[in-house]
């Protein structure tokens, strides 16, 4: 719906109140419109794009050893000095990773971990439900990057998804279904 | 025992309908929600019950179990009554509104109104401008610049406003030749007043809602730039003494409208009670005012006075001035 032009100079307009009137359709509209808000805790969940910065995780190579070679570049470039790497050789003589560690409640998400690896190793992914109430599982392990879940290819989309306040951590959310709704063309742009 | 008798289907009347009004700002305050988020494309409360229609009860609570707290400085007794001296005149408009013609109950006359005054149309009037002494004093009690401040833009808002708005009506009394508001209904049989008085109700409708104290008139309770206007002091029960007093004045409000513009109870489908209809006129009148409120930004505090002395009153002048000369 195109707004009403209502000149200023036009005092039949005026006496008529066209400006209120417009105002009051395009409300009106509004009203009879369909929401954009997700439903998200309840009834869906919103999966970000590939490029979203969410949670860490750790790329191996084919035979299931880490990419990282432990050169620390990230822990260096890390604003928030919430990486460290202490660095081992292993039996094949590669340089290897003994210690990863990532504190998730320093971390900011910049990605400038993930932009200093030399090694296609450390990445963020599309997870963020990362919220605890307790500090000490704030600290990822490098088991835990290993085994954290790489990116998801469908990106963009809500997914109907259900509270599951049974488990014993709180509410994950598990999308149910691959279709997804496009919750952006009910977005009015006027 | 006879006396008694005669006075049961009074006071039955009575309780259902203090029941009601007393309820009634539940509903309307989850409604006004629902239509300020679907307005900003936003689905509103939707986890308290069925999308939310509890959520009225929880905030009742809420109200209810919070501090109850008065100003260290503060007029302690005036801060007390003033909301419920706001609360009283909705409530006793209500006396001499009619929700239909009288019906037939189990073989007894029962008129549908607690009692339809011959005068009701200025008892209204002059009842609902009581309320704003509840105004005056929560501001004045509160010992607070804001409050004060409040309730003095209320005090020249109130006297702008209700003259216009009484002689909007004037119009609409000419037409009926009676102030009872069931003679004005009746006055309306085959043609609502709107169409032969547009101006009146226009000045009316305008002149109500800065009466009720509703966006594009809230000056008084502004909440960007005086807290909360006349009870930004208050909490917990006597806040909601005040929010109750204002969804009242909304009902009211919207009933007068219908009654002297939109014929009442007149003019609905057969199979409808024409209380319903009755009803059913005045939810949508709400629901113009609940629009009005989420579309329109708030008005300078000149524009305010503006609008009332220099176009409200000439316009409702002009008004008696043009339906005297056609009645004639």
């Amino acid at each position: 719906m195109a707004r009403t032009g209502v000149k200023q100079s036009s005092w039949i307009g005026r006496v008529f109140f066209a400006d209120l009137l417009a105002g009051l359709r395009l409300t009106l509209g509004y009203m009879m419109s369909k929401t954009v808000t997700h439903h998200y805790p309840d009834h869906e969940k919103w999966v970000p794009y590939q490029r979203h910065r969410g949670h860490h995780f750790m790329n191996t190579n084919e035979a299931g050893e880490v990419n990282c070679v432990a050169c620390g570049l990230c822990s260096k470039i890390c604003p928030c000095n919430c990486i460290t790497v202490i660095p081992f050789e292993n039996d094949q003589g590669d340089r290897r990773p003994k210690v990863f560690d990532i504190d998730l409640a320093r971390c900011l998400y910049c990605g400038l971990c993930e932009d200093a690896c030399p090694a296609d190793a450390i990445k963020l992914g599309q997870e963020y439900e990362v919220s605890t109430t307790n500090r000490a599982t704030l600290k990822v392990h490098l088991e835990d990057l290993i085994a954290a879940p790489r990116k998801s290819e469908d990106g963009g989309d809500i997914k109907p998804a259900k509270l599951d306040s049974a488990g014993s951590q709180h509410s994950i959310l598990r999308p149910e279904s691959d279709a997804g709704r496009d919750w952006w063309s009910r977005v009015r742009r006027d | 025992m006879e006396y008694v008798l005669s006075l049961a289907p009074l006071f039955i009347k009575m309780a259902i309908v203090v029941g009601i009004l007393l309820l009634l700002p539940l509903p309307l305050t989850w409604l006004e929600r629902k239509i300020a988020a679907h307005i900003q494309q936003r689905p509103g409360p939707m986890r308290v019950g069925w999308h939310g229609l509890l959520q009225p009860l929880a905030d009742a609570i809420k109200l209810l179990t919070k501090e109850d707290h008065i100003p260290a400085q503060a007029d302690r007794m005036l801060f007390a009554i003033a909301p419920v001296v706001a609360l009283v005149p909705p409530f006793l408009v209500f006396v001499a509104i009619p929700f239909g013609e009288p019906v037939q109950i189990f073989g007894t006359t029962v008129t549908l109104s607690l009692a339809d005054l011959n005068v009701g149309l200025l008892f209204i009037l002059a009842a609902s401008g009581i309320g704003v002494f509840g105004t005056i004093l929560a501001g004045w009690a509160s010992n607070s610049k804001y409050a004060v401040l409040g309730s003095l833009r209320s005090i020249a808002q109130m006297i702008s406003y209700e003259i216009p708005m009484g002689f909007s009506v004037i119009g609409v009394v000419m037409l009926a030749n009676s102030m009872q508001l069931s003679q004005i209904v009746a006055a309306q049989e085959g043609l609502w007043n709107i169409v032969v008085q547009p101006i009146g109700f226009f000045v009316f409708f305008v002149a109500g809602l800065a009466e009720a104290q509703r966006i594009p008139f809230d000056l008084p309770e502004a909440e960007g730039d005086l807290g909360a206007g006349y009870h930004t002091e208050y909490s917990g029960i006597r806040f909601s003494l005040f929010m109750l007093a204002e969804y009242l004045v909304l009902v009211f409000l919207a009933f007068l409208n219908v009654l002297l513009f939109f014929g009442g109870w007149l003019g609905g489908p057969a199979f409808l009670p024409p209380f319903l209809w009755l009803f059913i006129k005045v939810g949508f009148f709400i629901w113009v005012f609940m629009w009005l409120r989420f579309t329109f930004p708030r008005y300078r505090y000149d524009q305010l006075m503006t609008i009332g002395w220099k176009v409200l009153l000439p316009l409702s002048l002009l008004n008696i001035l043009v339906s005297g000369f056609l009645m004639l």
